[in-house]
């Protein structure tokens, strides 16, 4: 008899479930309100060393010498290291595209400020940062590649001389005829746009300890890391080692939202304990070398965008040109954000051709990293803009016109033209939804009457699609494939009853531990009380990857139902063995094994459980006397990439709209939000509360890309955004309450019908406020086609708008 | 830079003797030096507001002040608040209302608005977002958090009144 995961709630065995689909506090947080979590930074060993890392102050420059003799003298300082080390010990970082890193600590020249040059352990970190400033670089400056199209140029200084250019990838993707779709729309629309860079900056930044042990060779890696296995991988690529020589302790973590980052300094810290002679040293970053050198940039975009439209408002074509600043080196992994979004490339939209012609290059900049949403957040940006000039050009209702664009609900699975398929959707309904929710024609009244009044006042209604669950088939276009995505739970029950959940992913703020104890609480028909969720390392956990790409809710039920339906057949297997039947005539039910339709004969599982491992002669002889199970779950159809990239790569697809009015001050440029309402589809939810808490996290971070975040270099190729008072992080004032309300369409392709929603609105919210700010400007002829659009930028729009052109 | 002071400092009613370097944080002293670690440190620069303690019952930034400057002063942080093992009602308020993710500002969101309530038990909607103004969440959004101090104050209005009750 095979596992089967339940498809629905009523698949489970049991009667009266009570977990799932509640919104249930979370077991995470007793330990987190009370400060008693246990992240990286908490963690002492004995004889631990403390690492500071000096990095570069320039953006371009050939090292001429480097003399550490200095800070080797320092009291208290065990170890130093610089390129010689990292050449003597590790190999260029991995990159995406391929072959395009450097060590970790510059050797022949500086890429960007805030590269690591050298780093010191001390015996703490005080005088780690002493030591530092005992170092002597000498450099010798070079021109700096800061803007992408200069760098596209020949003759543009090189960021890696031996690449022989600064273009990491280019190449166009043609899905049907695009020509001939542009050449028989009645209105062809274009624009350009430009997507300034920002980051994840979750409240922790990155923190490991490395401890070597010089006997073995092996590496312990204490980390506040997302994905523990992937990054286990990369340190062992990158320090030369067997993959089972590097053991990552995953910790709970602050935040992640994609941009932890923490690799690079990681090989640094790596390489400490090294030369410290297997001492651990750790390594937590600040938040300057977070903001400058960590993983906490994204997405720094120029677009021009193309729509085909008939002039009954069908559209019928895209074209999406992308030239992508991906910064000095592709160890961020951020080039991956340009192919998500094949995932969702035109949105909830039944348009039946595109082009995407993509640019990626290499500058003076810190490489990108990826960042919540993975990309498609500033695609879906230029899209809905799109469909708004298209609109208002046509004259029709920015609600309407989506709707006549929007994919049919009967015509689910629907395969879009850049090859993912979307499993299911009403995109109507949340429409409907949210136009009821937000009472648009009141609220265009209000806009009206404050235009009237001379207010600069506009209102928006635009949707996305979020991709989830994703498979790494995604990201294959730019030389990503074949790792794999797997995520694996262990489900055991002790000698008393107890359960414990064993995952290979640590706490991240989800409330995926609750999400497992939900479903296994249901599932055997027990209290929160009586289950424990464990995080292993990357030597005993099932194969994991962890969150990311709006997978893990996904992922993890399937995981845990997997094993909680093997662990239900072999208890069903030792009860018939007692019950003297056979295993076919007993199941398990609320809790308790029974003898199908023999009343009377049933025992309690603990019971069971306890037979197996106290009773071994009472054993079935055949019987496994483990009462655990292990379920390695992976997305079902995912298929190959074709020779256009096409693929099946993202299992679900989440449908949002969002109305949102808002004010623009003309005298100042601020943007205030006067309403938001938000109505979501992500198919059933399995811990309402917690999906509510991603949906507002995800507004927070799209109100601050589209209206305040941004890291800005200079010509130079200097930061000046390295500290929060400058790269502006949202706060209770600039996040708006938002009216929310939720469809329910199930995925019929995961357990349970849940749709992966971890990303959420980021992929909805800039849009849908830049769409509002330019329906507020759209009366003076103004267009804000640059994101953050901030108060400077919108200031100088308006005054544009307000003064006459020279000559005229 | 190795001259080291002695401070005398009571941290959740406990009396810590100490020799520290005039340099050093006290977000360090308490996490480095006491093992209070609930202390989170986000920016180190004191503008996200997570290493917020009460010193003498008013919220600081531990990032920004000295070990040495508290020396004879009176400390809470978010060790301190429980009271016979049992959650305070702002922690429990933060846990009914999800007023958290991933937990890491929490410490300085809980110590912050026990500043506000034991000074403001009814503190308006405006009061609220101005205390808050200072302290950064990148999870939730705010919204739950607001939520949870509209309920803390709630719960500790109703303990209060409840009090008084068994008093009289």
């Amino acid at each position: 008899m095979s596992v089967q995961i339940p498809k629905t709630l009523e698949d489970f065995p049991n009667s009266a479930p009570r977990w799932v689909g509640r919104g249930v506090p979370r077991v995470e947080d007793p330990h987190l309100v009370t400060g008693r979590t246990e992240f990286i930074d908490n963690v002492v060993l004995p004889g631990m060393l403390h690492a500071a890392i000096l990095r570069s102050p320039v953006a371009h420059a050939r090292i001429v010498s480097i003399d550490i003799n200095e800070a080797e003298k320092l009291p208290g300082v065990i170890a130093v290291v610089t390129s010689d080390d990292a050449r003597r010990w590790s190999h260029p970082e991995p990159t995406v595209p391929e072959e395009w890193g450097t060590h970790c600590l510059a050797g022949d020249k500086v890429r960007y400020v805030g590269e690591p040059v050298a780093a010191v352990a001390a015996v703490n970190r005080y005088v780690a940062e002493d030591a530092i400033e005992l170092i002597a670089v000498d450099y010798e400056s070079l021109e700096a590649v800061v803007d992408p199209v200069k760098a596209m140029e020949p003759g543009s200084p090189l960021v890696i001389e031996e690449k022989g250019t600064n273009v990491m990838l280019q190449r166009v993707f043609t899905w049907g005829n695009v020509d001939g779709a542009f050449g028989d729309a009645d209105r062809v629309f274009t624009e350009k746009f430009r997507w300034h860079r920002l980051g994840a900056n979750p409240l922790e930044t990155f923190g490991v300890i490395a401890q070597w042990d010089p006997v073995d060779e092996s590496l312990t890696l204490r980390a506040s890391v997302q994905s523990a296995t992937h990054f286990g991988l990369g340190r062992a690529a990158v320090l030369g080692l067997p993959s089972n020589k590097v053991r990552v302790i995953a910790h709970p973590h602050g935040g992640s939202f994609g941009g932890k980052g923490g690799t690079r300094g990681t090989d640094v810290t790596a390489l400490l304990t090294r030369k410290a002679g297997g001492r651990p040293v750790k390594w937590i970053e600040d938040r300057a070398e977070y903001l400058t050198g960590g993983g906490g940039q994204a997405w720094d975009r120029h677009y021009e965008v193309s729509l085909a439209v008939k002039n009954d408002g069908r559209v019928t074509g895209l074209d999406v040109k992308l030239l992508d600043d991906m910064g000095a080196t592709g160890e961020g992994f951020g080039a991956i954000s340009t192919a998500k979004p094949l995932a969702s490339f035109t949105g909830p939209y039944a348009i039946p051709v595109a082009r995407y012609d993509l640019t990626i290059v290499a500058t003076n900049k810190l490489p990108q990293s990826p960042y919540r949403g993975m990309g498609p957040p500033p695609h879906n940006c230029v899209l809905e803009q799109m469909m708004d000039i298209a609109a208002r050009d046509l004259d029709i209702d920015p609600a309407e016109f989506r709707r006549t664009n929007f994919i049919p609900k009967d015509s689910f699975p629907y395969t879009i033209a850049s090859g993912n398929e979307y499993d299911s959707g009403d995109y109507e309904a949340v429409l409907d939804k949210a136009l009821a929710l937000a009472d648009y024609g009141k609220l265009r009244e209000r806009r009206d009457q404050a235009r009237a009044e001379g207010r600069c006042v506009g209102i928006s209604v635009v949707s996305a699609i979020e991709p989830g669950v994703f498979d790494w088939n995604a990201y294959a276009i730019v030389g990503v494939q074949g790792t794999g995505v797997p995520e694996g739970a262990t489900v055991s029950i002790d000698i008393m009853g107890k359960i414990s959940v064993r995952v290979g992913f640590a706490l991240e703020g989800q409330g995926q531990y609750t999400l497992a104890t939900q479903l296994v609480a249901d599932y055997f028909n027990v209290g929160f009380e009586d289950i424990t969720v464990v995080c292993l390392d990357t030597h005993s956990a099932p194969p994991a990857f962890g969150p990311g790409g709006s997978r893990l809710g996904v992922a993890l039920t399937g995981a845990v139902l997997g094993a909680c339906g093997k662990l239900r057949l072999k208890l069903a297997k030792v009860a018939a063995g007692l019950f003297q039947m056979d295993p076919e005539q007993v199941d398990l039910v609320d809790g308790k094994l029974v003898a199908k339709g023999v009343a009377g004969v049933e025992m309690p599982m603990a019971q069971v459980v306890g037979t197996m491992l106290a009773r071994s002669d009472l054993l079935p002889p055949d019987v496994d006397p483990r009462p655990e199970a292990t379920h390695v779950w992976t997305a079902p159809g995912r298929t190959e990439v074709d020779e256009e990239g096409r693929a099946k790569s993202y299992l679900t697809a989440a449908q949002a709209v969002h109305v949102v009015m808002l004010e623009v001050d003309p005298e100042t440029g601020l943007v205030e939000i006067l309403e938001y309402c938000v109505v979501d589809d992500c198919g059933t939810r399995l811990n309402p509360a917690t999906v509510e808490g991603q949906t507002e996290g995800s507004i927070a971070q799209g109100v601050g890309a589209a209206l305040l975040e941004e890291y800005v270099y200079d010509e130079q190729g200097q930061i000046l955004t390295s500290s929060f008072m400058d790269y502006l992080l949202p706060t209770v004032y600039e996040v708006p309450a938002t009216k929310k309300g939720i469809v329910v369409t199930p995925s019929p392709f995961t357990p349970l019908g849940a749709k992966g929603c971890g990303e959420g609105a980021m992929h909805t919210t800039p849009a849908a406020i830049l769409s509002a700010i330019n329906d507020a400007l759209a009366p003076m002829g103004a267009r804000a086609t640059e994101v953050p659009a901030s108060p400077n930028r919108l200031w100088t729009l308006i005054r544009a708008a307000q003064q006459p052109a020279a000559g005229e | 830079m190795t001259a080291q002071q002695k401070i005398s400092v009571m941290i959740n009613g406990t009396m810590h003797e100490a020799h520290v370097e005039p340099r050093t944080t006290l977000a360090d002293f308490l996490r480095g030096e006491l093992a209070l670690t609930g202390t989170h440190v986000g920016c180190e620069h004191g503008v996200c507001g997570a290493c917020t303690v009460l010193l003498e019952g008013r919220a600081v930034r531990s990032c920004l002040t000295l070990a040495v400057q508290v020396d004879g002063a009176s400390l809470t942080t978010v060790e301190g608040l429980e009271e016979d093992g049992k959650l305070h009602p702002i922690q429990q308020a933060f846990v009914e209302e999800h007023g958290l993710q991933c937990g890491f500002c929490t410490p300085g969101f809980l110590m912050t608005v026990h500043e506000l309530l034991y000074e403001n038990p009814d503190p308006s909607e405006d009061e609220i977002r101005e205390a808050l103004g200072g302290q950064i969440c990148r999870c939730t959004g705010y919204q739950s958090i607001l939520r949870s101090v509209r309920l803390a104050a709630a719960k500790l209005r109703n303990a209060h009144v409840a009090g008084s009750t068994q008093h009289s």
